[in-house]
Order: structure tokens, then sequence, then C-alpha cells
């Protein structure tokens, strides 16, 4: 009990520093939710150009996004010439490969992309602390237990930062919004070598 | 108002289906052979091409366009236009990708799938792989059209392609249309235009 209270304080402390590392003001807790609209509309396909660097190898494809109901969500890469790389079913607290080519099919390729793609693709998460900084509101989320900062400037999200013990681990920057469409999206991992560029077309 | 959607159901699949007839013996033989004169006889294609993605998911299908080059005996160049640029460049064994600018040699296309995929779309533009010990052959004909239905033995290869179409231009035996159906019923499907055999293609357009 006394180490589980000690590993939760320090959770605490280390969650806690970055707003102050990072000359945050602090808002206090305004809004219930924060919203993530870009994949949210049933109605549309959402298709991209995928660029990956990962390790020393780098690799192209058609990345694709529908969503399917509330909180489910398809997610295909293909080659260019239309060959699977992968194909997941996300829906709400499942996660379900449909396929995925025997080099890419590692357990801890598929937990990276599972995470990666949650955060892209999670509409809304419960807001526990508003910050500010220059013209950018920053929200506090939480996925999977991990700590999540969504960046807006003029009520627009533009960058969701993944954050362990005070550290970016992983970074979504969101550019060229038109009408809730995301022209660019880039996936940047801090601590591994990983790359994804998105483009969409 | 049920029966009568049963009765009509099968109206159109019998009239649909009525349309595409299984060859004879000496048709197929005498298809082969005009197929393998063609390819014979074909040392360079330049094509233009459309892809069009099917997956059930999706409300449209994802279109790709590009031209394509050919030159005998094991050189081919897919070079996606729109809404990308990008092409693959498949080099006697070797296979190029220049990614809008990026250039490299890696790709998952490098998976063991992938290249025999690949080779049968090299061997699918000449319209000569009816000797391919890999598939069980079926071959169909339309009015306009043959139709040669293309299943895998490979249970590797099964589990991502049910089955490699080709769709042949009666008068002139050459491939107009390419897909390939995933065993879930997804497909990809691939339709030249503006073909022109024989012209002078340099190596250079094969060039990484």
């Amino acid at each position: 009990m006394r180490y589980l209270l000690i590993s939760l304080t320090f959770l605490l402390v280390s969650c806690g520093s970055y707003p102050r590392k990072n000359d945050f003001q602090e808002l206090g807790k305004s809004i219930e939710y924060v919203n993530n609209p870009y994949f949210s509309d049933k109605t549309k396909d959402y298709i991209y150009k995928a660029k990956i660097e990962a390790f020393d190898k780098s690799f192209g494809g058609i990345f694709i996004v529908k969503k399917l109901g509330p909180g489910h969500h398809r997610i295909v890469l293909t080659t260019e010439m239309g060959n699977k790389i992968f194909d997941f079913t996300l829906n709400r607290q499942s996660f379900r490969t449909n396929r995925i080519i025997p080099e890419m099919n590692k357990r801890i390729l598929i937990k990276i992309l599972k995470k990666d793609l949650k955060v892209l693709v999670r509409e809304k998460s419960t807001a526990f602390m508003g910050y500010t900084k220059k013209r950018d509101t920053i929200w506090e989320t939480r996925l999977d237990e991990e700590t999540h900062y969504y960046f807006n400037k003029d009520q627009q999200l533009n960058k969701i930062i993944k954050v362990k013990g005070g550290k970016e681990k992983v970074e979504f920057i969101f550019s060229e919004i038109n009408d809730n469409i995301v022209g660019q999206i880039q996936i940047l991992h801090n601590k591994i070598p990983l790359k994804i560029n998105l483009t969409a077309i | 108002m049920r029966n009568l959607f049963v009765i009509v159901s099968v109206f159109v699949f019998f009239a649909l289906h009525g349309q595409e007839k299984a060859m004879t013996t000496s048709e197929i033989t005498a298809f082969k052979n005009k197929v393998s004169a063609t390819s014979l006889s074909t040392k360079t294609i330049q094509s233009d091409f459309t892809q069009y993605k099917y997956l059930d998911f999706l409300s449209n299908l994802i279109e790709t366009s590009g031209n394509m080059a050919f030159k005998a005996p094991d050189m081919v160049k897919w070079h996606y236009t729109k809404p990308y640029n990008y092409s693959v460049v498949f080099n006697k064994d070797k296979l190029y990708i220049n990614d809008d600018g990026s250039k490299s040699n890696v790709d998952l296309g490098n998976s063991k799938l992938f290249k025999k995929l690949n080779e049968l779309i090299i061997a699918s533009v000449k319209g000569d792989m009816f000797n391919d010990v890999d598939f069980v052959t079926t071959y169909l004909k339309t009015e306009s059209l043959n139709k040669v239905v293309f299943v895998p033995k490979d249970q590797k290869i099964a589990d991502y392609i049910a089955s490699f179409e080709l769709f042949f231009d009666r008068s002139k035996a050459s491939v107009q249309e390419v897909k390939i159906i995933e065993p879930t019923g997804d497909y990809t499907q691939i339709i030249f235009r503006n073909r022109t055999l024989n012209q002078p293609l340099s190596d250079a357009v094969f060039a990484h």
C-alpha cells in the first residue's frame, strides 16, 4: 500500500511537472470534455498519403480511416498498389487486427500503432485541467492511464502531446485544417525512431 | 412481395452470369496461342492506367491514376501522377521507389507475398502467365472480352488473394483490365487505356 501511494505521488508529481516546466498558466477546469473532430464524420472517407520512417526503413502507402459508429473506426494502410499492410478495427475499448502483413506482425509494433491510432481517432476526452500559453489553450486528458495535452489555437485543435515522466513522448501535429478536414498530420515519436506523415488526398 | 423479390433476384443472377461462359478446350488453346504470339512480339508497352481500390466499408472507391511502361524482358515502371507523384520500378530482380522525390529501394513490397504479386502484375501486363503452376486457371468469355481467373494454390498467398482476374480484348489479345480480389471481397482494379506497343523506350526510364 505504501509503495502504491509513493508510486501514485511520484506519478502525479511527474505529470504535474510538464505544465510547470513549460510555463503553462493554470486556467482551471472550465470544460467537461475536449473534442477531436477530425475523424468524426460517418459520411466521410478519410484518405491520406502516408510516409513512414520507422527505424532505418522508410516506406509509403495509403492510410484510410472510416468512422462506422460511436467510438467505432476502421483503419487500414495499403501500399500504393493496393495491397493491405494492416487493417484494424477500433471499437470503444476493443482493438482488433483484421489483417497485418507478416513483416509487421510484431506485438510491440502493434501495441505502438494501437496507442497512436486510438489517440488519433478518439473524439471526446474528459478534461482534467486547463492551461494557457500565449495563444494556446491546453487541456490535460488521460487515455489508457496516460496523460495527453490537447493544444487548441483559435478554438481549433492543432496538437496533442503524450507526456510521460514530465517528458514529451509522442506529438500529433494537425495543420492545413479546413472544415474539420486535416490536410497534414504528423505523428512524431521522441523515444523511438518513428515518424508518420499523412497528407490528405 | 418477398417472393417477387426472390424471383427477380434469381432472374437477375442468371441474366448477369449467363453473359459469361466457359471457353471450350479448342477456344482456350486458340486464345493462349494468340496471347503468346502477342506477348512474344511485344518489346515495349506504354499505357495510361486508372486504379480503383474497393474497400467494403468505404462510401467511395479510392481512385489513383498514372502511366505504365514495360520493356522486355523484365523492366516495368508504374508512375502514379494523381493524386500524388509516386513511382515504383521493377528492374530485373530489383525494386526502386520514388515517393515524390524521396528515393528508396526498401519497401514493404519486398516481402515474398508482394514480390509474387508484382511478378503476377508484370506477367499480366504482358498477358503471358498461363504457365504459372502456382494457380488454378479458369477461362471464360463474354461477347467482347476473354476473362481468365487465377486462384492461388499456395495457402499463404490464398490468405491474401482469393483470385486474380485478367480481362483481355478479344481482337488484340492484350490485357485491358486487372482485378485482384481479396478473400474479404475487397479488390484492386487496374484499367489500361491509350496503350501503345513497340515504340522506342529508353532504359533511362527505368533508372533509379
